[in-house]
């Protein structure tokens, strides 16, 4: 009698063993399923919930007149400066600050500080500096990226057992070649972590600065749909910044992060 | 090699002091501009004025009640939510990928949507907060139930322990490294998505101080407000969040030492 | 303590990759007297584990009966005391609670139940570490924590699964010791299970060989006791008792 279920259940083992992504996706089919039933029979105002077929349909309407992919470059662009720039001058800190106690010391507890003050407090000042352009986002970006940059990074130079700065330097390693043959390959994982963590902080940082300051973007769509009173381009910002990260951080960062962890036979965690 | 806390407070501090000196010194050197940086003295002043006249303490007071508040709901529901859906391998296994995706929305994201179902005000906020913590909270509470090995369930069982037993003895603690985890970084969403809410939603609160202090370029009462939020943020980890790490989970060997 | 009674046990279980039925336990008939000593013995995968899990009430059985004392097995209960190979001790809770564990869920008050736990580590010879968390001990001493929190807790019987499997030659030689002097001095019914043939003969009064979840042979140890490694090496009767059973289990 419970034949069938059983059956039903194997396949859905097989398949998703085969296609990971499918035990990702799957979840998500009963949770869209209820949203359409909800809206569908209207338990709140449909102004107040539109369902799935709204949001599909706008999200073709924006694609085809642009405004979606311009806002979205937009949007990434911002990101990928600002990520670049925050692990740019996070990793050689964080390096720093691993290697040297004396820098520790002094630039431990002003991180922690400022770390603690976060992103968006500096919004105010920052408009007043900057104004309201393209540089306050990416500074923003950059303050928020570098912090988990940083620590992880200083985790990852701590991590590496003194054996192997002691066979470096047995074998006649300068100060600088030890960086760059020891350091950086050794705390390489976790600086892969740090610069997930970072992505993901700054994917946030971002959307929050383009809603509070901002003149385009999705975070600006989702901030100007609310203005304008509309609910269906609020849900389709929020979902595509689910999805964006979803699929960046499942599909390209953590397998990243576990290939150079994994291939040098390092452990993370 | 133990060190008295008062040591530890003395190097903490020591950066901060020379920061501040050369804060004293270098900006009226450079003839700075104070609608651009304040002095330090002027931001001292404005400290003291606004808690003579009680604005500082409303601000801070209405920004600590909303996080108090929206944290200790959203714990409320996440945690008993996150140890109903870990104990069973296959409800978790189906889940953890939901959590994953909303997590990511956590906070900021929801501030238009928020201010358009409540209105600006205490609700909106809160509801921001509520689900900065609830998401990430659940989430990791699954992931630590999740990972107790069978083996410690099943020692619990077979030395006699009942459903309620299993819960407080064996399910809370051996989730507790996850479930702190998750408090901290929920409180690190909850806290930066309730100042950029201030910014946009409300009329009391942190986030509201530094955004009318914009206005009127009184560029003393932004890096006041700065300042507070980081102290207040730092005196949060240090007296709240790192003890009860340390009490717990540090003594029990499941992490490092932070 | 009590008698352990198994009648025709069998478990079957779907194997959801396969997609078919798989049988680990084929019709097992087993019975062990109260205060008697059985191991188990086999390879790896033969389903010594699995009767364990079944005896202990972790896992259903798909036919047969487990009889205890008379009574069937319903799920786990502190009738049935476990020691794991993986020691699973409480971390979060020091060597003292970790033995009162069992009193305390039976409602045994504060005074009284850790008074039962430290005359059992007293007998573990593990005082001095009663107020110390778990992941401060090593793991010769985390399995000695196994085994008397189990006994304190004093089951009917004793199910051990393969309790050494996880500590370094040398302790386990000493842990073997061990476990034979407090057996010897409470006289619980044990059923151990492991795949160290030696271990097995040594430990045991009757050592049962299973292969492909099925018994091939009973095989009684009437050895003296106490039980000393140093000793028995050099006795003629162990060394062909165990070529006996690791002929039985290698060739199955």
């Amino acid at each position: 009698m419970t034949e069938f279920p059983l059956k039903l259940w194997g396949h859905y083992v097989r398949l998703t063993a085969r296609w990971p992504s499918i035990g990702s996706l799957a979840p998500f089919l009963p949770v869209i399923a209820a949203w359409w039933i909800v809206t569908e029979l209207q338990i709140f105002p449909r102004v107040f919930l539109p369902g799935p077929g709204e949001v599909v349909r706008s999200f073709g309407s924006l694609v085809y007149t642009g405004i979606l992919p311009e806002y979205l470059q937009d949007s990434l662009v911002r990101l990928v400066v600002g990520a670049f720039w925050g692990v740019a001058i996070g990793v050689p800190l964080g390096i720093l600050i691993g290697l040297s106690p004396r820098a520790h010391s002094a630039l431990w507890p002003p991180l922690l500080f400022f770390q603690a003050i976060g992103d968006i407090a500096w919004l105010p000042i920052l408009v007043i500096w900057f104004g309201y352009g393209l540089v306050t986002v990416t500074v923003v970006i950059v303050y928020t990226v570098i912090f988990p940059v940083i620590i992880n990074t200083v985790l990852g130079v701590r991590s590496i057992p003194i054996t192997l700065h002691r066979a470096a330097l047995s074998l006649g390693a300068s100060r600088a070649r030890m960086i760059w043959e020891v350091i950086l390959p050794g705390a390489l994982p976790n600086i892969m972590t740090g610069m997930r963590n970072g992505l993901g902080y700054g994917w946030r940082a971002l959307i929050a600065t383009e809603i509070i300051v901002g003149t385009s973007g999705i975070g600006f769509m989702m901030f100007d749909a609310r203005r304008a009173g509309s609910v269906v381009e609020i849900l389709l910002g929020m979902i595509i910044l689910g999805i964006l990260w979803y699929i960046v951080d499942s599909w390209i960062l953590a397998p990243v992060e576990r290939a150079t962890g994994q291939r040098w036979g390092l452990v993370t965690r | 090699m133990k060190r008295h806390w008062s040591t530890s407070l003395l190097r903490f501090c020591a950066p901060f002091a020379v920061l501040l000196v050369l804060w004293a010194v270098l900006v009226p050197y450079f003839d700075v501009n104070p609608r651009l940086f304040p002095h330090l003295m002027s931001v001292v002043r404005a400290g003291i004025e606004g808690i003579q006249d009680g604005t500082l303490i409303q601000h801070i007071g209405a920004s600590l009640l909303r996080v108090a508040v929206g944290t200790v709901l959203a714990l409320l529901v996440a945690i008993p939510m996150g140890v109903a859906m870990g104990i069973s391998p296959v409800v978790s296994a189906f889940l953890t990928p939901l959590f994953r995706f909303f997590s990511v929305l956590a906070g900021i994201a929801w501030i238009p949507i928020a201010t358009l179902w409540f209105g600006y005000g205490f609700g909106a906020i809160t509801f921001i907060i509520f689900n900065a913590v609830f998401f990430i909270v659940t989430y990791n509470t699954l992931l630590g139930v999740s990972t107790i090995p069978l083996h410690v369930r099943n020692a619990a069982a077979s030395l006699g322990a009942g459903r309620w037993a299993m819960l407080t003895e064996v399910l809370l603690p051996g989730a507790l490294p996850n479930i702190v985890t998750g408090i901290r970084t929920g409180l690190g969403f909850a806290w930066r998505g309730l100042i950029a809410a201030e910014m946009i939603a409300t009329n009391a609160g942190l986030g509201y101080m530094l955004f009318v202090a914009r206005d009127f370029y009184k560029t003393e009462v932004i890096v006041l407000g700065m300042v507070v939020i980081g102290i207040l943020w730092l005196l949060l980890d240090r007296l709240l969040l790192a003890p009860i790490e340390r009490s717990t989970i540090e003594r029990w060997g499941m992490v490092q030492r932070a | 303590m009590k008698d352990l009674v198994i009648r025709n046990l069998s478990k079957t279980y779907f194997d959801a990759y396969a997609g078919t039925q798989v049988t680990a336990v084929r019709d097992i008939s087993l019975s062990v007297a109260e205060g008697d000593f059985i191991s188990i013995v086999g390879p790896s995968g033969c389903g010594k584990s699995t009767i364990l899990n079944m005896i202990a009430g972790f896992i259903p059985h798909s036919s047969g009966e487990i009889l205890v004392g008379g009574k069937p097995v319903k799920g786990p209960g502190r009738d049935r005391g476990v020691v794991f190979q993986s020691f699973a001790l409480f971390p979060w809770r020091t060597v003292l609670e970790n033995v009162a564990f069992g009193p305390k869920m039976r409602g045994v008050g504060r005074a009284e139940r850790e008074k039962i736990a430290h005359e059992y580590l007293a007998l573990a010879k593990l005082s001095e570490a009663a107020g110390r968390y778990p992941n401060e001990l090593s793991g010769g001493m985390q399995q000695r924590v196994g085994v008397v929190r189990a006994l304190a807790n004093e089951p009917d019987v004793l199910l051990m699964d393969e309790p050494f499997a996880s500590v370094d030659a040398q302790t386990r030689m000493t842990l073997q010791e061990e476990l034979t002097r407090i057996w010897e001095a409470k006289r619980p019914t044990v059923i151990f299970i492991t795949h160290d043939v030696a271990e097995a003969v040594f430990l045991a009064n009757r050592v049962v060989a299973l292969s492909k979840g099925r018994v091939l042979d009973e095989i009684a140890v009437d050895l003296p006791r106490p039980r000393v490694w140093d000793e028995l090496n050099e006795d003629d009767r162990f060394k062909s008792m165990t070529g006996r059973v690791l002929q039985l289990v290698r060739s199955a």
